[in-house]
């Protein structure tokens, strides 16, 4: 039996409903919670339509769901919180995932910033942007990346999951290790890394890959999402094949792992309690997990078809094997 | 302090060199053996896929007056890197220093982009073998972009001081259309990084450590730093930030500072200057300094017109 027993309450917000905003055509992809007095708010990452050139730009925003009714959308951002980078930076062509923490009076946003580049499409490295109005409205901490590429991390750093687990600053993400050429086509292979800070803004990287890979070496991975509960930390995280995965039989999965010190991880997706649906808009893949709790309730936002280009969805938790949670 | 030209030393079309390559020889950077200088450079090879250049490390190895040519490599003394890695379109330059028996190789490399030119960051092997052959400590920088050093991160050089390795090197600060149009051109500063090991680097984020003499479009590259005397001299080459390829008023020339305490460096081009000629391989541009000493005497290698298309000269100090 499954770890968990989650019960889906559905997608709960769909771009294509929000018709004012030209930045925001479709997907709201990445979800990631800040609760609030009366709202959670749920940042995501959105797409204008795409250039002429067929190329998209994200932009990363936010939807308020009412805390007594998470299926009720109360406001959509009225603007990107954080503008793309200028000429040449890092984040000129996209901020896209976002996570976001607390830190004193400011909330900290950190994300992935985006640039084209000729041999493959994209590079991505980790940018900070903090926000002193509760959360609307973000500013960068410098044009350049807080988390840059290494001898060990030589490109695609994205993914960011910002946690705090006993006063220590915990950065999950995901770092590239080859682009594989697939149909003529690079495509990155991403897994899933950690790096520890005091403060946030100095990093040390563990420097290994948490999560052993399953389906196959190439297996892509993706959204570590880490909470403590019943005594022990678990991480879910979406993973892939490396080639045809747009589709169903090798899209995007949620699988689980565990751990007791946030080093050694032990994998078991049959424990993540979550796969597609027999219809519907979660029926081909279900990705980029986020689990938060509010009012006593853990639920879990994630993304159903062509990775989130109509929206995310909820799930509530039923059940877990033992009692409820306290962080450490 | 005067620098007394010795003329072009290395003119690379007279040499067969690794690749294919058959012209350019540039950012010469000085190892010096005990019955040799072995001279690294980047020359260019052509892309096939794109008809783009592609810049590849080879050296050349000279008698200790820097008067011959014994020997020119082979093959390229790193291969380009891999596919979307960091230094797949070029290594320009690979500085190189003594690391107790080892020899690291300080790489800037070279990745092309879509909205602007290029991206770099600076990349570390290792030979074991006295500089033959190199091997990567990993497939991506050392140095790289930060919050306050945004992009093109490059022209590291190195030496240990005291113990502590120093690291002097160039950051972008700015992408900028020319007024005229066309596509944007870069500015970059020299900034300073120290390390235990060579490996792990703590910048100084974002401080610019040398003045600008032409103001804020001026872009300062090819740091090299060596003690004369009591004090220590940086050597490095500046330009305008536009109209510097072919307008010789505007092109590289090279800057100099100096420093008691490798902190506060204090400009002076003209102590020592090299002086700018009316005619010849390096009247139109000076740039890519290296300086070191060999056999008690200070060198100053450096490019000549277009960036060092026809090679390498030299300079000696008197």
């Amino acid at each position: 039996m499954a770890k968990f027993r989650w019960t889906k309450l559905g997608k709960v917000f769909t771009p294509q409903t929000v018709t004012d905003r030209p930045w925001l055509k479709e997907f709201a992809q990445a979800p990631a919670s800040l609760v609030l007095d009366e709202a959670v708010r749920i940042y995501f990452s959105c797409r204008p339509p795409p250039d002429a050139a067929g190329q998209y730009v994200s932009y990363s925003a936010w939807v308020d769901l009412d805390r007594r009714d998470l299926r009720r959308v109360k406001a959509v951002a009225e603007a990107p919180i954080l503008e793309l980078g200028e000429t040449g930076t890092f984040d000129e062509f996209g901020t896209y995932p976002v996570s976001v923490a607390r830190a004193g009076d400011e909330i900290r946003a950190y994300y992935g910033g985006w640039t084209r580049c000729e041999s493959v499409p994209f590079n991505v490295a980790i940018g900070l942007a903090t926000s002193a109005d509760g959360g609307r409205t973000f500013q960068r901490a410098g044009a350049g990346p807080l988390l840059s590429y290494t001898p060990d991390e030589p490109f695609v750093l994205s993914g960011p999951k910002i946690r705090r687990f006993a006063g220590t600053w915990y950065l999950f993400y995901i770092a590239g290790t080859k682009w594989k050429i697939v149909s003529g086509r690079p495509e990155p292979v991403y897994k899933i890394r950690m790096a520890t800070s005091p403060d946030g803004l100095r990093w040390t990287r563990h420097r290994r890959d948490l999560v052993e890979s399953r389906v196959e070496e190439d297996e892509a991975q993706a959204s570590p999402d880490v909470f403590w509960r019943d005594g022990r930390y678990h991480m879910l995280f979406c993973y892939r094949y490396s080639a045809d995965f747009r589709g169903k039989a090798r899209g995007y999965r949620i699988g689980y792992a565990s751990s007791t010190d946030l080093l050694e991880w032990s994998r078991d997706d049959t424990q993540a309690g979550i796969d597609v649906s027999d219809e519907g808009w979660d029926s081909e893949m279900v990705a980029y997990p986020h689990v938060f709790e509010v009012d006593g309730t853990v639920y879990l936002a994630y993304l159903g078809n062509q990775v989130g280009r109509h929206g995310f969805g909820l799930a509530r938790l039923d059940s877990t094997g033992a009692g409820g949670g306290r962080s450490p | 302090m005067r620098w007394k030209k010795l003329g072009r030393i290395f003119d690379p079309t007279q040499f067969a060199l690794p690749n294919g390559c058959t012209h350019f020889a540039q950012s010469p950077q000085a190892l010096v053996f005990d019955d040799r200088v072995r001279i690294y450079f980047s020359t260019r090879s052509l892309e096939a896929a794109t008809g783009k250049y592609l810049s590849q490390v080879a050296w050349a190895d000279f008698d200790k007056g820097l008067g011959r040519v014994l020997r020119v490599s082979s093959r390229a003394a790193l291969e380009l890197g891999g596919l979307g890695c960091f230094d797949e379109h070029g290594i320009f330059p690979l500085s190189p220093v003594r690391v107790d028996d080892a020899v690291y190789a300080y790489t800037t490399g070279w990745s092309r982009r879509v909205s602007v030119s290029v991206e770099t960051a600076i990349g570390l092997a290792i030979s074991r073998d006295g500089g033959e052959r190199f091997e990567r400590v990993g497939t991506g920088p050392v140095l790289a972009p930060s919050l306050r050093e945004p992009y093109l991160v490059g022209d590291g050089f190195v030496r240990r001081f005291g113990g502590r390795f120093h690291m002097w090197y160039i950051f972008g600060t700015r992408w900028k259309r020319p007024v005229s149009g066309g596509e944007p051109e870069r500015t970059y500063k020299i900034g300073h990084a120290v390390s235990d090991d060579g490996v792990a680097w703590e910048k100084e984020e974002g401080r610019q450590i040398v003045p600008d003499r032409l103001g804020p479009d001026e872009s300062q590259a090819l740091p090299t730093v060596l003690r004369i005397g009591d004090r220590w001299h940086m050597f490095f080459c500046y330009r305008q930030s536009f109209d510097f390829r072919s307008n010789r008023e505007r092109a590289y020339r090279i800057g100099h500072a100096s420093s008691g305490d490798l902190e506060i460096w204090e400009r002076a081009d003209d102590d020592p200057r090299l002086e700018v000629e009316d005619r010849g391989w390096d009247a139109d541009m000076m740039c890519y300094p290296n300086a070191f000493e060999c056999e008690g005497r200070v060198y100053l290698l450096y490019n000549g017109n277009q960036f060092g298309r026809y090679g390498f000269g030299a300079a000696v100090l008197e």
